[in-house]
């Protein structure tokens, strides 16, 4: 209940906020007018402390005793500049986000930069209830930081605002901005689940044939649920985290023709989630196919970059968006 | 994706944490150790004992009953052997019960930061009875280490090594200085305190007692602590006027004088003085005694200092509300030469001649013969020193211990003693001869500081003597160790041990070089005392004067700190922000040819080439550049190369870097 009157308060204090600095684009550098601070609990708690000393020490007029409490004060002071100094001028660019799959979650990958001198620490980036970091900037290093958005339906999923947060140094302070650039990751639909073959149509294409001579490896996609695994580039993973699939263009296999109106009987969505099975499917298999959907028409093809146009489509099929 | 709890509950990085907070909670009890009753820092070892043993050995955590029962009992031990939880020494020991119970149910960055705080304050709970300079440098560095720990554990990612966190706590430390300092002076101080405190429970170190008792083991005078300085304002006295007042002993039960018990004559008695010659103005600075004593040269006027008042017999005392703990310093005039003429009846000098019937036969067998010779009181003083004088008496501090009859065996057996030995039979001799007298304990002499200009008076100076009041004189100081060790009035306690006798001191002291950097150490003390220690609200008062606030009534006066307080507290933000930005200043690229490199993006940026990932390496970037400006390919690809030269083969005569820099400067694709 006070979680959610919370929660209330700050995306009115964002979007206040959100007017007040105007849409950021997508490389920011934090200046003093957007950074706003505010002792966390524990630097309320820090304060009701240093009351109790001062106290303390009026009461046994012990000169140390103020010495401490206005040492501790002047620390805390301190360390409010620092929390704030912290964030100011903190490089933040978009790097981008790939597309997935809904349900998913769309990682939406943030650089952080720190050109200055000195380092910055504990920078943490939020957005809603998750939260990426907290990481250490080396002066003239940049991080990179992953904001998980969980994803329900294809489409475009918007990041249309984030925190930049640290307690740095000391947790009595917490200094925060918004950024709202405009990141948005596309989510394709989520694929049916595997067991429909392929449609074996003489695989005409919906616009001709291409030409068949590139036969061989024709590059690598990102894996999703449900390719075969000895498709999968274990090299390139090791390399670089990421599930790629090996591609193979044209290929021995037959060509086959994806069509929205060969699945009669199904609602519109489950069509499109047995479209991207498929296309998923005919891309494992490395053959070429067609795609046919409301309002696109791609014709025979193969590799990444056709299966890639093939999901887009599908993801923004009768959206509106493209 | 959801992952399981791993089997170990506490992680590494957890335990490092822990680590980390067990240190601080040791640090921050540290300074308490001497004052705690032994249980507490038994309890506290056992308790981070236990937690260690949970994160590392995978014991089981205590249950809430358990610590619940076990706060309950740990806070009754406390009531039970300080008789409360309130003052700084109880409330002490239940804050080290706090931290240590608080260590063992302590799960995480919340927990430890509230230990943080419990440490903060354990830290203040010294500094409200501690105040010696050496005492501030610990405590100071015990602030510092907590404060590693709070940039430490306030961390929710990886702890950082120490050192980098020592040199931003000692930063962060050295930046809030100027505040303190600011506050320190400007904040408005209380003369009196808030609610009433607690006498501490610690015994007096004074080197006086209540009570005065020759031939019993003492250790009178065998310390060098400093009862109080001395600064004369007007031309000091000779040494041998230096008679500091104490308490006086007027009960004598034959072994053993005590002080008089609910005496309420006090200002009645101080109009009688007449107070002759020149007086002698001068300032006391008072250490802690535990006492409400003050001292003041024989013969003080009543003093006009708040809180201070003379009584009976003459000593000045502090009012009880004033906490025995605080450093008294006050101002007093005195006259060396006085008649003490106290009016006594008939009744109150009977007081003063009282010995018990049974006690120093031969003392008075002596005093008899002497009345026989002539009953004229001058006459028996004058009588009693020169026998003293006539007889072989020794002055020394380690006098052989004495029996059923003190007096008689000193006076004519041992014949050693110190100054109570002294004090004590001729006091005994006086009251023989029918005269009231009385033994008057306080200082005397005291050590000229050159450096500071004032006078050291240690417990080692502790001296006691004899007051017989006459009738046309009032009361007469005589002083018997004069007759004995004439050194002892004329040159101080530590002269005199050069002389040869044994006399209190660390033999170091009597190095001349070793007593100079004392000396230069205690002027030192004095300045930290005075005006550290002493800033209170009639220093700041003065302080305000000299701004020109003169004579502005108190609430105006508080204002304008206040108003003061808040304008420092601005200026040093601005200073701590001006810091910042300097230490922050933007970062020039290192590399001359990463900067050519960085323009040659930019322009590429202007083409619609999203800038260069982190990831992503510099040929990559030229790939994906040139698919995205085709008709520059070939020079986007010499660009790439120039910069690989540049960047990363030896490029001796910069030949590399000139290119790169030709081609950047004219690389201006064509839009399509």
């Amino acid at each position: 209940m006070q979680l959610a009157a919370a929660r209330r308060l700050e995306s009115w204090a964002a979007s206040w906020a959100r007017r007040r600095q105007g849409a950021d684009s997508h490389a920011v550098v934090l200046k003093r007018r957007r950074i706003y601070i505010l002792p966390t609990g524990f630097g309320v708690a820090f304060a009701v402390m240093i009351f109790a000393m001062l106290l303390g020490s009026l009461n046994y007029g012990a000169s140390l005793g103020f010495m401490l409490t206005f040492l501790l004060a002047g620390l805390g002071l301190v360390l409010m500049h620092h929390c704030h100094g912290n964030l100011l001028g903190a490089e933040l660019k978009l790097i981008g986000a790939h597309p997935v799959f809904a349900g998913q979650r769309a990682e939406f990958r943030i650089g952080l930069c720190n050109a200055t001198t000195a380092p910055r620490y504990e920078i943490e980036l939020r957005h809603e209830k998750h939260s990426a970091g907290p990481v250490d900037v080396a002066p003239g290093a940049e991080a990179s930081l992953r904001i998980a958005v969980p994803t329900e339906r294809r489409g475009w999923v918007a990041l249309d605002r984030f925190a930049v947060v640290t307690r740095h140094p000391g947790g009595l302070f917490r200094a925060w901005t918004w950024v709202h650039m405009d990141a948005r990751c596309l989510v394709y639909p989520q694929p049916a689940p595997p067991g429909r073959p392929l449609p074996e149509s003489a695989g005409a294409g919906f616009g001709g044939r291409p030409d068949r001579g590139d036969s061989d490896f024709a590059g690598l996609r990102a894996a999703a649920p449900g390719d075969p695994p000895q498709r999968i580039a274990w090299k390139a993973f090791a390399r670089s985290d990421v599930l790629l699939l090996k591609q193979f263009a044209g290929g021995d296999r037959e060509p086959c023709d994806l069509d929205w109106d060969a699945l009669p009987g199904l609602e519109p969505e489950a069509r499109l989630a047995q479209l991207t099975r498929w296309c998923l499917d005919a891309a494992g298999e490395a053959r070429t196919f067609a795609l046919k959907i409301p309002g696109v028409t791609l014709p025979l093809g193969g590799g990444p970059q056709h299966l890639a146009a093939c999901l887009e489509a599908l993801a923004l099929c009768e959206t509106g968006e493209r | 994706m959801k992952l399981s709890a791993p089997a170990t509950p506490t992680s590494s990085a957890e335990v490092t944490r822990l680590h980390w907070t067990a240190a601080i909670v040791v640090a921050a009890t540290l300074p308490h150790w001497s004052t705690l009753p032994i249980w507490a820092p038994v309890l506290l070892a056992v308790a981070i004992g236990w937690r260690l043993a949970v994160a590392t050995l995978e014991w089981p955590m205590p249950i809430r009953t358990l610590r619940l029962l076990l706060t309950l009992l740990a806070a009754g031990v406390v009531a039970f052997t300080y008789h409360t939880i309130n003052g700084v020494e109880a409330g002490s020991a239940l804050l080290v019960v706090m931290i240590a119970l608080k260590f063992l149910e302590s799960r995480g960055y919340r927990d430890q930061l509230v230990l943080i705080m419990i440490s903060y304050f354990l830290l203040f709970a010294t500094l409200l009875t501690a105040s010696g300079p050496f005492t501030a440098i610990y405590l100071l560095a015990l602030i510092w280490l907590t404060t590693i720990g709070l940039l430490q554990l306030s961390r929710r990612g990886p702890l950082l090594g120490l050192r980098p966190t020592a040199e931003l706590a000692g930063r962060l430390l050295l930046q809030s200085l100027p505040l303190m300092i600011a506050l320190f002076v400007l904040f408005p101080r209380l003369p009196g305190p808030l609610w009433a405190v607690p006498g501490t429970s610690t015994s007096a170190t004074s080197g006086l007692g209540d009570t005065v008792s020759p031939g019993d083991i003492t250790s009178l005078a065998l310390s060098d602590d400093i009862a109080f300085r001395a600064q004369f304002l007007s031309h000091p006295p000779p040494a041998r006027e230096l008679y500091w007042r104490g308490p006086t002993m007027t009960n004598f039960d034959g072994r053993t004088w005590s002080m008089p018990i609910g005496d309420r004559r006090g200002e009645r008695v101080a109009s009688t003085i007449e107070y002759l010659g020149e007086p002698t103005e001068y300032r006391v600075m008072l250490e802690t005694s535990g006492r409400n004593w003050a001292f003041a040269l024989d013969m003080p006027k009543p003093p006009e200092q708040r809180g201070l008042r003379m009584g009976s017999d003459y000593q000045l005392r502090t009012f009880p509300g004033i906490p025995t703990g605080t450093r008294l310093d006050y101002r007093v005039v005195s006259y060396t030469s006085y008649r003490a003429l106290e009016p006594l009846s008939i009744d109150e000098q009977e007081r003063f001649k009282r010995l018990p019937p049974e006690s120093s036969p031969r003392t008075r067998e002596l005093v008899r013969s002497w009345l026989a010779d002539d009953p004229s009181p001058e006459q028996l003083i004058e009588r009693g020193m020169s026998w003293l004088r006539s007889q072989p008496f020794f002055y020394t501090l380690t006098p052989p211990a004495l029996r059923a009859q003190p007096v008689d065996e000193f006076l004519f057996s041992t014949r050693e003693g110190f100054c109570e030995h002294y004090a004590s039979a001729f006091t005994v001799m006086m009251r023989a001869a029918g005269l009231p007298a009385r033994i008057v304990t306080g200082y005397q002499g005291g050590e000229l500081n050159g450096l500071g200009g004032y006078y050291i008076v240690r417990q080692s100076d502790a001296h006691a003597w004899t007051e017989v009041w006459l009738a046309a004189r009032g009361w007469v100081r005589v002083d018997p160790v004069s007759a004995v060790a004439p050194d002892r009035v004329a040159l101080g306690s530590w002269r005199s041990a050069l002389a040869g006798q044994r006399v209190p001191g660390s033999a170091l002291g009597r190095i001349e070089w070793v007593r100079r950097a004392l000396l230069a150490w205690d002027a030192a003390a004095t300045f930290w005392n005075e005006w550290i220690i002493g800033y209170g609200p009639d220093l700041q008062r003065a302080l305000l004067d000299m701004l020109g606030f003169d004579g502005a009534p108190r609430a105006e006066r508080w204002s304008k700190l206040l108003l003061l307080c808040v304008g420092a507290t601005l200026a040093g933000s601005l200073l701590v922000s001006l810091q910042l930005a300097w230490r922050r200043r933007r970062r020039a690229a290192v590399d001359e040819a990463a900067q050519a490199f960085a323009r040659f993006a930019k322009r590429l940026s202007k083409l619609r080439v999203l800038p260069r990932a982190p990831s992503e390496g510099p040929v990559a970037y030229g790939g994906r550049a040139e698919a995205g400006v085709p008709q520059a390919a070939g020079e986007i690809r010499a660009i790439v190369a120039a910069y690989l030269r540049a960047r990363y083969e030896r490029d001796s005569d910069s030949s590399a870097l000139a290119e790169l820099r030709a081609r950047v400067a004219s690389f201006r694709p064509a839009r399509v």
